[in-house]
């Protein structure tokens, strides 16, 4: 197996972004994949991280293996790039190291935000279109069944996946979910228009949220972004009655003063009659007097909080990392050792039937001479035969097994074949 | 086989459930979710058996002793605690359930009496009725209790900024202020339920020319201090809707488990018509499945003797002539 391919390790972006596949263009290349190397497995993976072809090839395919090479020459191709700009941009990994890397990345231990959950999905998206478009193979079958396998033991022997560590994704799943059970009847206020308010407004939606007003000091700007965000605009001398029926706040003003000072908000705070908000401060400076977070009810976070929880995150992350790749090397050494085993496969047939025929014809030969043996005792005959056959076979089968960890065990095999007689 | 089941069983499958529960907090593990469910279940079915057993092969069961009632309390919060974990097997329930499971069984264990009660036909119903009451507005309590222990808990928590601390994932406050606000309407239904038919009990009781008991009895006492103060508790929350109540209920329900905690301390612990310390057991005996329930319960004040023909009973503090009904 073969993985050849750019991640946001070391690759540009504007490299990445000529590289990458729509779904249709990932169809349309496995589809030219199949008539250019045909028999050659293929999996194309293609995020806005990464852009990765796994290629492998068993029995008569493998001499149309593609190469490094050719696999650059294929992208830069089908993307109408030359091949030298892409070349040095590439890596490639083979055999364990390409197993390891395609677990490494499905656990996405090797993402931007390591933890984050969409590579899994991603990692499944693309082995299903490789699989309906009839891509994949053996080797690429068990490869991603190995991984997603994989993923799974690290997300639930791990909290690798649990620790966010982006601000908005801490806002919301480490504070907001702490206080309120659903979204879908909670009331979104966004003040100002910041990057982080729309990620943060994103998480929340996901979850359900979907009656969201938007405060800005331009009515204009409140009503683009309401549009954008499926809310409605409100005008910014109405900020005191949405912030009096408000469950969420997030803020992201560019104000250089407070926007809600502790005297302002006594009054809102009135009307609300002590209904619990949560209020996301991005603004810096703050938008909000941090006296208004010790009201009771009132959740007040600011990046500053924020960044605390995520570096805690991030340190409880770093401890968990050791043990994830412990995984992926366990999960590694197993696949492999299960992969080199196959090899052995014909070797341990011919054994099997290179025993079974002598076995047979003593059989014959030793029944004939006992005529009065009744049918039990002749299967009791048979199966001390058997039993023999087996313990026989078994150091041999057994030393076949204990090579095929460490790689093919090809003297193994060559020994075995001379032994035996055995022809390939 | 049955007959093998003894409460240590079932307390030590608890006890395990607890320290998995506590072990989230040290390291992970992929199979501690299915243990820490095994052992809960396993643990309930050794104590189904062990109260089936009893409620076989003791008259009056279940409910038939203060033993029986503590037992089945704590296997009610037993049975809580699975369904939760069952439909929320991330939060750490156990943290705060389990430890009051095994107070509930080890003070049914070490303190509580285990002497069956004769019956009383004639009470059969009111009794069961109010030991039964009773025996659910404490486990409401109880639950309430826990959920108001995890609202601080967490509530302290989001307002110190911190993120939550490894291992340990509690329910949303506003999902605990719910459970926490229905608990107390529960609890209030309950008592008022175990009180009314407390009182049915004592009019029996006059009808068959027995004494009523004191209003001043301890646990009497406490146990109407207690209804006051839900129904109190009640009123105040009725006035916010549920998203608004919060902490108020937190507290309120803490305040609750104090009442419950002195009630039954005075029930295990003074001399009370409830089956204080002090009190002839013979004369517990005679009470029938009126007091049983009732007694076990620890909030009625329905006497600790009844008989409807009246003549063969002590009156606490008072000569007797007692021919003992227990039976074993």
């Amino acid at each position: 197996m073969q993985v050849v391919g750019c991640s946001h390790h070391g690759t540009s972006i504007a490299l990445r972004e000529r590289l990458a596949f729509s779904g249709e263009q990932a169809a349309e290349a496995l589809d030219r994949w199949r008539r250019v190397f045909p028999g050659v497995e293929a999996v194309l993976l293609s995020t806005c991280n990464r852009v990765e072809l796994y290629s492998a090839a068993a029995g008569a395919a493998e001499a149309a293996a593609p190469d490094r090479q050719q696999v650059a020459g294929f992208l830069a191709q089908f993307h109408r790039i030359e091949p030298r700009e892409i070349a040095d941009a590439l890596y490639c990994h083979r055999h364990a190291e390409a197993v390891r890397h395609l677990f490494t990345v499905a656990s996405s231990l090797d993402s931007m935000v390591v933890g984050e959950p969409q590579i899994l999905a991603q990692v499944k998206q693309a082995y299903d279109l490789a699989t309906r478009s009839d891509n994949t193979g053996p080797i690429t079958h068990a490869a991603f069944q190995a991984a997603l396998k994989c993923a799974r033991r690290v997300a639930s022997e791990t909290a690798i996946h649990r620790r966010r560590v982006s601000i908005p994704s801490v806002a919301v799943a480490d504070f907001a979910k702490q206080i309120f059970e659903r979204f879908d009847d909670k009331h979104v206020v966004v003040l100002g228009a910041g990057e982080m308010a729309e990620e943060t407004l994103r998480y929340l939606q996901d979850d359900g949220a979907h009656q969201v007003t938007v405060v800005n000091r331009s009515y204009e700007r409140a009503a683009q972004l309401a549009e954008a965000w499926r809310g409605q605009a409100v005008a910014w001398d109405q900020l005191a009655e949405a912030l009096a029926t408000a469950d969420l706040v997030v803020s992201t003003t560019g104000s250089a003063e407070t926007v809600v000072t502790r005297e302002a908000f006594a009054g809102i705070e009135r009307a609300r009659h002590g209904r619990p908000l949560f209020i996301l401060d991005l603004a810096v400076p703050r938008d909000f007097d941090p006296a208004i977070g010790e009201r009771p009810g009132v959740y007040l976070y600011s990046v500053d909080d924020l960044l605390a929880a995520c570096e805690q995150n991030r340190a409880e992350r770093d401890r968990e990392l050791p043990a994830a790749l412990r995984i992926i090397e366990q999960e590694t050494g197993r696949f492999m050792a299960e992969l080199y085993h196959q090899a052995t496969g014909p070797i341990i047939q011919q054994l099997l039937a290179g025993w079974q025929k002598p076995k047979e014809e003593e059989l014959a030969r030793l029944l004939n001479r006992l005529p009065g043996l009744d049918a039990k005792g002749q299967d009791e005959v048979r199966r001390a035969f058997d039993r023999l056959i087996n313990k026989l076979l078994h150091p041999p089968l057994q030393s076949l097994r204990d090579e095929s960890r460490e790689g093919i065990p090809s003297r193994l095999m060559d020994a075995l074949r001379k032994l035996f007689q055995l022809k390939d | 086989m049955l007959a093998g089941v003894q409460i240590i069983c079932f307390a030590a499958s608890y006890a395990v459930a607890f320290i998995l529960e506590v072990s989230r907090m040290v390291f992970r593990s992929g199979v501690r979710g299915a243990l820490m469910l095994g052992f809960a279940a396993a643990g309930l079915v050794a104590h189904t058996a062990y109260l089936y057993h009893r409620a076989v092969n003791t008259p009056g069961s279940p409910l038939s002793s203060e033993q029986d009632w503590y037992l089945i309390a704590a296997w009610l919060l037993v049975a809580v605690y699975l369904y939760l974990m069952w439909y929320h097997p991330r939060q750490s329930f156990g943290l705060f359930l389990l430890p009051l499971v095994l107070a509930l069984i080890g003070v049914g264990k070490l303190l509580a009496r285990s002497e069956p009660f004769a019956r009383e036909p004639a009470s059969r119903v009111w009794g069961l009725i109010h030991g039964t009451a009773i025996l659910l507005a404490t486990v409401t309590v109880l639950v309430g209790f826990a959920a108001g222990v995890m609202y601080l808990h967490q509530d302290r928590r989001l307002k110190r900024k911190l993120p939550p601390p490894r291992g340990v994932r509690l329910p949303s406050l506003e999902w605990l202020a719910r459970v926490n606000g229905r608990a107390l309407v529960v609890a209030v239904l309950m008592l008022v339920v175990g009180v009314v038919s407390g009182v049915v009990l004592s009019a029996l009781r006059r009808a068959g020319g027995l004494d009523l008991l004191p209003w001043h009895d301890p646990v009497v006492f406490a146990t109407l201090v207690m209804l006051l103060w839900l129904l109190s508790a009640v009123a105040i929350t009725a006035r916010y809707p549920i998203q608004r109540q919060g902490r108020k209920v937190a507290y309120l329900t803490l305040v609750s488990f104090v009442f419950l905690a002195v009630a039954l301390a005075a029930m295990l612990l003074l001399d009370t018509a409830h089956g204080g310390k002090n009190q002839d057991n013979t004369a517990r005996a005679a009470v029938g499945w009126v007091v049983p329930a009732a007694k076990a319960a620890g909030f009625t004040h329905v006497i600790a003797e009844s008989d409807c023909s009246g003549s063969r009973f002590r009156v606490p503090g008072r000569p007797h002539n007692v021919h003992s009904h227990t039976e074993a």
